[in-house]
């Protein structure tokens, strides 16, 4: 006859039904906490079983319900029904008005018992988290699910383990729960709110302590939606992120969608830290929003967390993928192209800035105009993208074999001031060296003619220079240098020539083109030019390279030492090759074509959560031999129908 | 329900060899797991037959095949590439001891050579070097420089002995050289009009020679612009003993820019007709392609000091021959406290002495030598094992997070 919607703050859902006798009846089903507060007073065997199973079920990891029903009259059904329709129709505050008016017949409840049902990880989850977590990445689970079933989930995920010290926030306290029983809710806020705020106090106190005496032991804190409420409040916000910091892994349970987004943004603002959210229900779009980076599973919750994300994937486990292959190469790459084209813009601006001194401050340019333009889009463009699109330090498998490299874009190594000035010291460097060594060749004839060259001998000169040098030195700083980077590196050189054998070659009026009217002739006339050409930049060079051969000597990075380590490696293929192209063994066949099979997910496939082919837990428990599911009997099929696939390919 | 019969009807129809569709067959009826595997041109027959099959769309496929097909068809896995998926064979350079210490040996082994082999050109190079503004002005007006150079009463004429220290081979290069000149003012270097030089249709044209674009009354200037207008107007006449030693001032421009730059067809006119003379006159009957004194001065310096070709001599000089220059001291370097310099120069086939090349050459092969030992000697004192795990910062530090 109606009813109720589930949403996160109301976590139940309630129906009203009649039956063919007349008699009315409202169904409630929804988290425990949420139908215990409404239950009626007696039955207290039943609840005192439902408690212990619902504990029972949680610390099994599995998610639970409870279910509940009430008797209506007529009269009762139909003066509330007044005001819901009422409730619906009103204009302002529609949903807080429903909400009221649902809490009035959602009273006086009899616990019908309680359901559980099995939700397993996805697949490599655990792994996943391992690895990220030794990559340095913090994780703090923000779930809907019971703190015992949390709990669980943190152990599958092994976050907590039997060595871990936990601290626990709960509101299931027994102190909390006199409070409620006695039933006033200003009372119970501040109960609450009180032994939230002590026991932040003393955990924080213990966290530290257990920090400086025995560092090595994991520390985990626990907290549901609840108290974390109150843990949210200004006052005591900094107590939670200091703990949360603290410890090692953060578990929050019972949290509606807005406390996601809290917690995520009291990590973003308050801790000044990267964050991620991933997640794949419609519960999880806020937290995605409120962080730097949302991630969505694209899954059979629906697509709202795949469309509120920045990148979209699969499976939890493609976690691992996304962060430490192609977001480590991503961060290695940018921090390259970018410190990149800062050298070699300073080398190139700071020859014409030393020139600018000699010229009595008159700003005339060095270079001609057109080999100031080109120089960033013809000369100098290419090979950086190449090393934007293809640099590797390391291959993928070793990336995710050493998550640990990961840490080096945490401490953000590739990107610091120290870096930047490194290669604008080399910058400085070498532009000094392409000033002053080209600029001393003009003070003296060359070759046996004897004659002079000019400003825009020089300038030519010092530009081919500026050219070769600074494509050069970009494969120096290569990791992997494929036959692009060579390409692009000689075609940006041979471009230069290329362009310069042109333009000096012809003579327009336009705008002083006649400067560089056959200077590169002119300098290649003389032998000057050539042992200029060799001399400038290998000297300039020399420098970065000094530098580098002793910053790989004395001070390694992890990538270099893992590169060191596996540098016999034979070349390996990062991926897993598709199959189109290649032949597969008769194993791979199969694998292959089970994974294009179409999967059977869990429909209640919370956070990271589906299951394909799991047992079930009751069954288990009674000793049952289950029916296949449709996934495993897909899965045999698939079998069957691989050793028949010879047969089937003869036909064709 | 595999009949071979319509495998057998296609296979003469496929293009294979006979060798290639007998291992396909065989593999498609299901032994390839066998030696075929080592045959690649079999087993991809196989894949190709199958696509072949199933896009064709035969019936006898069956389902199996065409859901292979459709499979195929829908997903949207990329076209797979090396390149889109960023597996090209690539080179991973290291910066090994080994490559550290034979790059630095191969340059040094390179570059000390080459170094030596420029150094002993430029020693061969000799080279007179004569200040003379300072010395050429009558020592009453030593103080008073800039009244002596403008006045035009006073005789510039002066007379410089020069002493040969080496042996000097034809032919010998006379430069002169200014000092704080600033050739590469913005200001001077736009202040020329090059197609007025190129075209006689032109001469009109004098755009950008601020100030020195027209006469006072009004007649365009040809050539116009400062850097004309400066034109350098010393000369230098040299004798040994009773001999003259003739200059020869041909051939002392580039080519390129006698040829092309400044035409034979334009000749001088207006200039230097002013208030202000800056320097030089020219021969208004003479073509600007053979003024090569200006052509020379209009390829414009990158420096503030420089030198420009004035002439040659084709005579041999001994050592200790004494040189006598008579020289003009018309060129006013006073007014900006320039220097001028007369310089007579050999060449070899690395051009002046510049003995800046070789040098540089030498240093930095030798320091790469140095280095290359450095580098070994580091190697040997601070071993570190390739590739070493205690090198990681996670085992480093394991007590970090």
């Amino acid at each position: 006859m109606f009813w109720n919607l589930t949403d996160s703050t109301r976590k139940r859902q309630s129906v009203v039904c009649r039956f063919p006798n007349g008699k009315l009846v409202l169904y409630c089903k929804g988290a425990d906490n949420v139908i215990y507060e409404r239950l009626a007073d007696g039955n207290y065997d039943i609840k005192k079983t439902s408690r212990e199973h619902l504990e029972q079920f949680g610390s099994a990891g599995l998610r639970t319900l409870c279910l509940a029903y009430r008797d209506l009259s007529m009269d009762q059904y139909k003066s509330w029904n007044e005001k819901f329709v009422q409730a619906k129709s009103s204009l302002r505050d529609r949903d807080k008005k429903l909400d009221e008016v649902a809490e009035l017949i959602e009273k006086d409840l009899i616990l019908i018992g309680c359901t559980a049902i099995e939700d397993k990880l996805q697949e490599g989850v655990p792994a996943c988290i391992e690895t990220l977590s030794a990559a340095g990445i913090k994780i703090w689970v923000l779930t809907g699910d019971k703190m015992e079933t949390a709990i669980n989930i943190a152990y599958a995920c092994s976050l907590v383990n039997n060595d871990t010290k936990q601290f626990i926030i709960s509101s299931e306290t027994d102190t909390i729960r006199e409070a409620e029983d006695r039933g006033d809710p200003v009372e119970i806020a501040r109960v609450i709110k009180e032994s939230v705020k002590q026991s932040l106090r003393s955990y924080l106190e213990e966290a530290r302590r257990s920090l400086s005496n025995t560092p090595e032991r994991k520390l985990a804190f626990i907290i549901d939606g609840r108290c974390l409420m109150y843990a949210l409040d200004p006052a005591l916000r900094v107590n939670l992120l200091g703990l949360s910091l603290i410890c090692h892994s953060v578990v929050c349970c019972r949290v509606s969608p807005l406390q996601k987004a809290q917690v995520t943004s009291l990590v973003r603002k308050g801790a000044r830290k990267i964050t991620l959210s991933i997640g794949d229900g419609a519960n999880d779009v806020s937290m995605i929003q409120a962080a730097h980076v949302g991630i969505g599973i694209s899954g059979q919750e629906g697509m709202q967390a795949v469309m509120a994300s920045d990148f979209a994937i699969a499976q939890f486990r493609y976690l691992t993928d996304l962060l430490l292959v192609h977001g480590r190469w991503s961060y290695l790459r940018l921090c390259k192209v970018i410190t990149y084209f800062f050298y070699k813009n300073l080398t190139f601006t700071l020859t014409q800035f030393w020139f600018t001194f000699q010229t009595g401050f008159s700003g005339q340019r060095f270079y001609d105009d057109w080999f100031q333009s080109l120089y960033n889009v013809i000369f100098t463009a290419l090979p950086v993208i190449m090393v934007g699109l293809f640099d590797k330090d390391v291959s993928a498998s070793l990336s995710k074999k050493y998550p640990q490299l990961y840490q080096e874009g945490i401490r953000n190594t590739f990107f610091k001031w120290k870096v930047i000035a490194v290669w604008g010291f080399f910058a400085f460097y070498q532009s000094i060296v392409f000033y002053y060594f080209t600029a001393a060749a003009s003070q003296h004839g060359h070759g046996s003619s004897g004659k002079i060259l000019g400003q825009w001998d020089v300038s030519t000169m010092a530009f081919t220079c500026v050219v070769v040098t600074v494509n050069l030195r970009l494969l120096m700083s290569c990791n992997s240098i494929t036959r692009w980077h060579y390409f692009s590196v000689a075609g940006s050189i041979a471009a230069w020539f290329l362009f310069i054998f042109i333009y000096s070659a012809i003579m327009t009026s336009f705008d002083r083109q006649e400067n560089v009217y056959f200077v590169i002739y002119v300098l290649m006339s003389t032998f000057f030019f050539y042992l200029t050409l060799i001399l400038v930049p290998v000297i300039a060079l020399f420098g970065d390279f000094l530098y580098l051969s002793l910053q790989r000597w004395l001070f390694p990075y992890d990538y270099q030492v893992v590169q060191e380590m596996h540098k016999d490696d034979p070349h390996e293929y990062s991926m897993i090759r598709l199959p189109e192209r290649s032949h597969l063994s008769p194993e791979e066949a199969r694998s292959y074509a089970i994974s294009m099979l179409p999967r059977e997910n869990s429909k209640h496939t919370g956070f990271a959560f589906d299951s394909p082919g799991y047992e079930s837990f009751f069954a288990s428990q009674q000793g049952v031999c289950v029916p296949h599911k449709p996934w495993d009997v897909a899965r045999r099929a698939s079998m069957k129908q691989q050793r028949q696939q010879p047969q089937r390919t003869g036909r064709s | 329900a595999a009949s071979p019969a319509p495998r057998s009807a296609r296979a003469p129809s496929l293009p294979e060899s006979t060798a290639e569709a007998a291992g396909a067959g065989r593999a498609a009826r299901g032994v390839y797991r066998g030696p075929e595997r080592r045959g690649g041109g079999g087993v991809a027959a196989a894949w190709g037959m199958m696509m072949d099959g199933s896009a064709a769309g035969t019936s006898n496929g069956g389902s199996g095949a065409d859901g292979d097909a459709a499979r195929r068809n829908n997903t949207r896995m990329p076209k797979y590439s090396k390149f889109t998926q960023q597996e090209l064979p690539a080179c991973k350079p290291i910066l090994t001891p080994k490559w550290v210490v034979s790059v630095f040996f191969l340059v040094g082994v390179v570059f000390v050579p080459v170094g030596v082999v420029s150094l002993l050109a430029a020693q061969d190079v000799v080279e007179i070097i004569d200040r003379y503004d300072h010395a050429c002005v009558p020592p009453n007006m030593t103080d008073n420089k800039l009244a002596y150079i403008k006045n035009d009463t006073i005789s510039k004429e002066c007379t410089r002995i020069l002493t040969v220290t080496k042996e000097m081979k034809q032919p010998i290069y006379v430069y002169y050289q200014l000092d704080n000149f600033y050739q590469n003012h913005r200001r001077y270097v736009k202040s020329r009009n090059d197609a007025q030089l190129r075209d006689y249709k032109k001469s009109n044209t004098t755009t950008s020679c601020d100030p020195e674009r027209f006469t006072a009354d009004g007649k365009p200037i040809v050539p116009c612009g400062l850097i004309a207008w400066s034109l350098f107007n010393d000369t230098y006449s040299f004798t040994r003993g009773k001999e003259n030693l003739t200059v020869n001032k041909k051939d002392i421009s580039w080519k390129s820019d006698r040829e092309h730059k400044f035409a034979k067809n334009v000749y001088p006119s207006n200039f230097q007709n002013g208030a202000l003379i800056g320097g030089k006159k020219l021969n208004s009957s003479i073509p600007l392609s053979e003024q090569e004194d200006l052509i020379v001065w209009m390829r414009t310096a990158a420096l503030p000091t420089f030198r420009k070709l004035y002439g040659r001599i084709y005579v041999d000089l001994k050592a200790n021959d004494t040189i006598t220059v008579r020289l003009s001291n018309n060129y006013n370097t006073y007014s900006f406290g320039g220097k001028k310099k007369l310089v007579l120069s050999t060449a070899t086939w690395l051009g002046g002495k510049n003995d800046f090349l070789g040098f540089a050459y030498l240093i930095v092969g030798g320091l790469c030598i140095f280095l290359a030992f450095a580098f070994t000697l580091l190697y040997l004192i601070k071993p570190r094992k390739l590739g070493d795990h205690n090198y990681l910062s996670w085992n480093r530090h394991p007590a970090g997070r």
